[in-house]
């Protein structure tokens, strides 16, 4: 493919492409300033990457190139700063396509105290301020909904009582790859709406925290997606260390069956998340937000590569 | 066996007893998901498009596809007559295979033939042809009026519409893929 990274020929630059994701990136940075947060730049290489198994970094030098700064922001967090953003490059090896590139932007922003709910606004907000400056009109309104009601509204199953060879004959043995199947096939093609997915399985929480007391559990976390394209992901963040560790070790084990060396545990983050006041976190897809906004078929029109 | 990673537009591969080209295909992977190739995919038997997923590691069946280059000889009656340019080998393709196709078929023509378990299952024409017009109503003079056409009958048996000034046995250069007239050929 033409944006393979290096070694790949270079595409002819678009200045007005690189115009339209400079006014994007001035009115977020605007409009976190304006709101009370306060940008942190942390580092780019990282001494163990994320925990999750379906993320692969990006080996360099002593570490690794990060795949988010979430570890790095929560310790931010952690220091006592409570409203702190980020925004800048990330990196994830084999992730190539129309929406995907190996480097690509990344916007986090943490507020403690913070409900999901108040990130949906500030999304909304935020997306608002960068339509306005590029001189588009503000998708809207947004929708909310979880995710076992928009499976059930495109494929008549709810989730809470379906198996995975249900879901897709073809991944009998993974209940999430086989919700992801079907998710790809059959419902995310309709989100064509800007629309918040709430309350994903309890099996998809990753860094968020885990609502134990319903029948069928989920995560306190939501997604946004804006022109059928995944534009951001949110969590109620996990506070509780020791559950961070039981995670990454599930992480590393998870990442031993399928033959990858797992990675070492970031002690000063499993201590931070321990001292994390109740805090919710969102990353959201800035080439993505720029294409999305500008009509473009990809987000690779608006960088350099 | 193909990767994921090897699916590209125009990759062959089997998927449930029939061959199957990928014609359309997209990286995709949910933020905190699996990563997955979502492709469309055309049954080279019936020519029904597919739209299948397919997980990353997930392997792929080759489909057991062969090409060649083969001249047109003749129709006998019960099928159309092709020879192999390298090897001069003879094939016999049903008209089935060769469905509208025919129209454009002209003897010696040079035609692409796939090949599916070694029996003929599709062929692809030249994307242009030079046919004659063997029947046409007659020229009208001086107009030119954009859009105007009439119905012209090639030598291939072809029907064609054509502007308004063409004459019968003129030899006319025609599109496969649209079955439209592009211009007109000097003898």
């Amino acid at each position: 493919m033409s944006h393979a990274g290096p070694g790949a020929a270079a595409r002819p630059l678009d200045r007005d492409a690189l115009r339209a994701r400079a006014t994007v990136l001035h009115a977020l940075r605007s409009w976190l300033h304006d709101h009370g947060y306060l940008e942190v730049p942390t580092p780019v290489l990282v001494p163990s990457p994320a925990m999750e198994a379906t993320l692969s970094a990006v080996p360099a030098a002593e570490g690794w190139l990060r795949t988010s700064p979430e570890m790095a922001l929560k310790r931010v967090v952690a220091s006592g700063l409570p409203r702190v953003y980020e925004l800048g490059p990330c990196l994830r090896v084999d992730e190539d396509g129309p929406w995907h590139g190996r480097e690509f932007t990344l916007l986090e922003w943490y507020r403690v105290g913070a409900h999901l709910h108040d990130l949906m606004d500030e999304v909304e907000g935020l997306v608002a301020a960068a339509a306005a400056a590029l001189g588009v009109p503000a998708p809207g309104p947004w929708r909310r909904v979880s995710v076992r009601a928009l499976v059930a509204e495109h494929t008549g199953l709810d989730l809470a009582t379906t198996d995975a060879a249900t879901l897709s004959s073809r991944d009998p043995d993974d209940w999430d790859v086989a919700f992801f199947r079907r998710w790809i096939e059959e419902v995310e093609p309709h989100l064509l709406g800007p629309v918040f997915v709430e309350d994903w399985p309890a099996s998809q929480a990753a860094l968020a925290r885990v609502r134990q007391d319903a029948a069928w559990p989920t995560a306190h976390r939501f997604e946004a997606f804006l022109g059928g394209v995944e534009l951001a992901n949110a969590f109620g963040e996990l506070t509780n260390a020791a559950e961070q560790r039981r995670r990454f070790e599930a992480s590393a084990a998870a990442r031993r069956a399928a033959g990858q060396a797992p990675h070492p545990v970031d002690e000063p983050f499993v201590d931070a998340v321990g001292r994390l006041p109740p805090t919710a976190g969102i990353a959201l897809g800035v080439d993505r937000l720029v294409a999305v906004l500008c009509g473009w078929s990809a987000i690779h029109r608006g960088r350099v590569g | 066996m193909y990767n994921t990673s090897d699916i590209r537009n125009g990759l062959k591969i089997e998927l449930d007893g029939a061959p199957y080209t990928v014609t359309y295909f997209q990286f995709v992977k949910p933020g905190k998901g699996t990563a997955f190739t979502r492709t469309k995919l055309k049954n080279l038997l019936s020519g029904a498009v597919i739209e299948r997923t397919f997980r990353t590691g997930e392997k792929l069946e080759p489909a057991q596809i062969s090409e060649a280059t083969m001249q047109y000889l003749y129709n006998d009656g019960e099928a159309f007559n092709f020879m192999n340019s390298e090897t001069f080998e003879q094939v016999a393709i049903p008209e089935s295979v060769i469905g509208s196709d025919a129209q454009f078929l002209l003897e010696q023509m040079e035609v692409r033939v796939l090949f599916y378990k070694n029996n003929p299952v599709n062929i692809e024409l030249p994307n242009f042809v030079e046919l004659e017009v063997t029947y046409t109503e007659p020229a009208v003079k001086g107009n030119t009026s954009q859009g105007a056409t009439k119905t012209a009958k090639m030598n291939t048996g072809a029907e064609v519409q054509v502007p308004l000034f063409i004459e019968q046995g003129e030899l006319l250069k025609v599109d496969t893929r649209t079955g439209e007239y592009v211009e007109r050929v000097k003898k």
